[in-house]
């Protein structure tokens, strides 16, 4: 009995340890140096952007952004286990957001999950939301996006030597693996009304899924399928993204102030070539060529 | 609400899910849990141990352990069923374990002499069990019972790791489209709750019928 409970206050303590590191104090050395690199040449706002009284000034005070995020998402925001280091795109963007508001890349990431994003902003619990969170009209009466800062699409994975499925059409009447809580859900329901949607917490379950034949096809970010097609020679992705999916950073609902500042650092980010060398680090390490061009800001409905 | 109203044909079709969730699982636990509880109350210690490990085993494991390592477990030797099929078994087999726990105590609540009486008479362990030990102990364990019976209503929520579309699933794909969390998950809550309730009337008419005054 003694023994476990020494085993359940060890196993506390090291939980303790990973939450501590969430919070990323930006310990020289201690970040890959890519990372370090890119948020060496991240802008920093000018004291005059910081209105008195504005969500920005109370970060600054706070010294830390609270980031609304996934810890489990491969090449966007990602835990690594061995540094405890959130790593990817949105994580990038995230601290570079945070050196933008505080001077230096000091996050706080609240694991948020799409149930709760909107409430989490709305009751202040985080101030900023980086998490594939697609713009939509919907959405934006919960909540205030800026952006877009990436755009995105849907892509279908199948086991190699599938045969039938060319496109998203042909997936009416089969069943289909998607992540819970994605914008595959609703997708799939557009183009393949009849298609069967099997659904499961991550993206490594949803792989074994495919992999166990639970269903024929497995309907998920084109980058994020890339990334699997690219670890496991069993999978292949098959035709081009049927979607495009616009994600914005999310906001507390008619904070038009912040808003307004977070587009002009995104605006920055993009012309200094941050936003560029955030991709190439992340989801660049899959996707074959140059960074693409980023979505116009306040391009689409809702931002 | 109107979201609620919207997605309603959605929400029943989930929640008739959850109902056989419900229904398929307990009357699982309830014939698991009456054996693993005579398992444990026999005379013969190796059937004893048995029961023990038992309860031990599922009452320390995680349900959502459970369910992902038998639905993706299994397989890789060979064992395969549906998801609904997996869920279904998964949560009878973990429930079994507190409703044998449940049950020990009610047995042990009957008086020994009841037990000795049995076997003086020249009932078998099993004819005691049946007709004597059992029908007195189940009347002191209505309660206990219907409170296990809503915590495995509350616990079916977690099949939609395993991709079973049951209420709570259905209640985050609405919420996908709509982003109304509040309306949707209270709604699906009172759901939940009304279920529990029902379960919570019924044990308390149920208790006062059976009493028995000592």
């Amino acid at each position: 009995m003694r023994k476990m409970a020494a085993v359940v206050a060890l196993s506390l303590l090291g939980l303790a340890a990973c939450a501590g590191n969430e919070s990323s104090p930006a310990v020289p050395g201690a970040a890959k140096p890519a990372g370090d690199d890119l948020l060496s040449k991240a802008p920093v706002a000018d004291a005059a952007a910081i209105l008195p009284g504005s969500t920005m000034e109370k970060i600054k005070k706070r010294g830390e952004l609270i980031v609304g995020g996934s810890l489990d998402a491969p090449l966007l925001s990602q835990q690594n286990p061995v540094s405890g280091q959130v790593e990817g795109f949105d994580a990038d963007m995230g601290k570079a957001l945070a050196k933008y508001i505080i001077g230096e890349p000091k996050v706080k990431i609240v694991n948020s999950a799409s149930e709760t994003r909107e409430a989490l902003l709305g009751n202040g619990t985080v101030d900023v939301v980086f998490q594939t969170y697609t713009i939509t009209p919907e959405r934006a009466k919960q909540v205030a996006f800026a952006g877009p800062y990436y755009t995105s699409g849907l892509s279908i994975a199948v086991k190699k030597g599938t045969a039938g499925i060319a496109g998203p059409e042909d997936l009416n009447g089969k069943k289909v693996i998607a992540g819970a809580n994605t914008p595959a859900i609703p997708a799939i329901k557009k183009v393949a009304p009849q298609a069967e949607i099997v659904t499961f917490a991550s993206d490594p379950e949803a792989m074994q899924a495919l992999k166990q034949d639970r269903g024929v096809a497995y309907v998920q970010d084109e980058t994020l399928l890339a990334a699997n097609a690219q670890k496991d020679p069993s999978i292949e992705v098959v035709g081009n993204p049927f979607t495009q999916d616009p994600y914005g950073i999310g906001l507390k609902h008619g904070d038009e102030q912040f808003k307004t500042f977070v587009n002009d650092w995104l605006k920055k980010m993009q012309d200094a070539g941050v936003w560029q060398q955030a991709w190439k680090n992340s989801l660049g390490t899959v996707v074959k060529g140059e960074a693409p061009t980023p979505p116009q800001i306040g391009s689409v409905p809702g931002s | 609400m109107s979201v609620l109203l919207e997605h309603l044909p959605e929400l029943w079709q989930g929640l008739l899910v959850t109902f056989q969730l419900i229904a398929a699982s307990f009357a699982l636990a309830a014939v698991l849990g009456v054996v693993v509880t005579a398992m444990r109350v026999s005379p013969v210690p190796v059937l004893r141990a048995l029961g023990t490990a038992y309860v031990e085993t599922f009452q320390n494991l995680p349900l959502l352990v459970l369910l992902v390592l038998a639905f993706f477990g299994l397989p890789e030797i060979g064992i395969k069923a549906s998801a609904l099929v997996t869920a279904i078994v998964v949560i009878g087999v973990y429930q079994a374990a507190y409703v044998a726990e449940a049950l020990r105590s009610g047995v042990n609540s009957v008086g020994q002499g009841q037990g000795e009486a049995a076997r003086a008479l020249g009932l078998t362990f099993t004819q005691s069990l049946r007709l004597v030990i059992l029908p007195q102990a189940l009347r002191t364990v209505v309660q206990p019972l219907g409170n296990v019976f809503i915590a495995l209503t509350m616990n079916t929520a977690l099949a939609g790791a395993i991709s079973v579309v049951d209420l709570t699933a259905v209640a985050n794909r609405v919420n996908l489209v709509e982003a109304q969390p509040i309306a949707i998950f209270v709604g699906a809550g009172l759901a939940y709750a009304a279920v529990a309730a029902v379960v919570g009337f019924a044990t308390t008419r149920l208790e006062r019928r059976l009493v028995m005054v000592r």
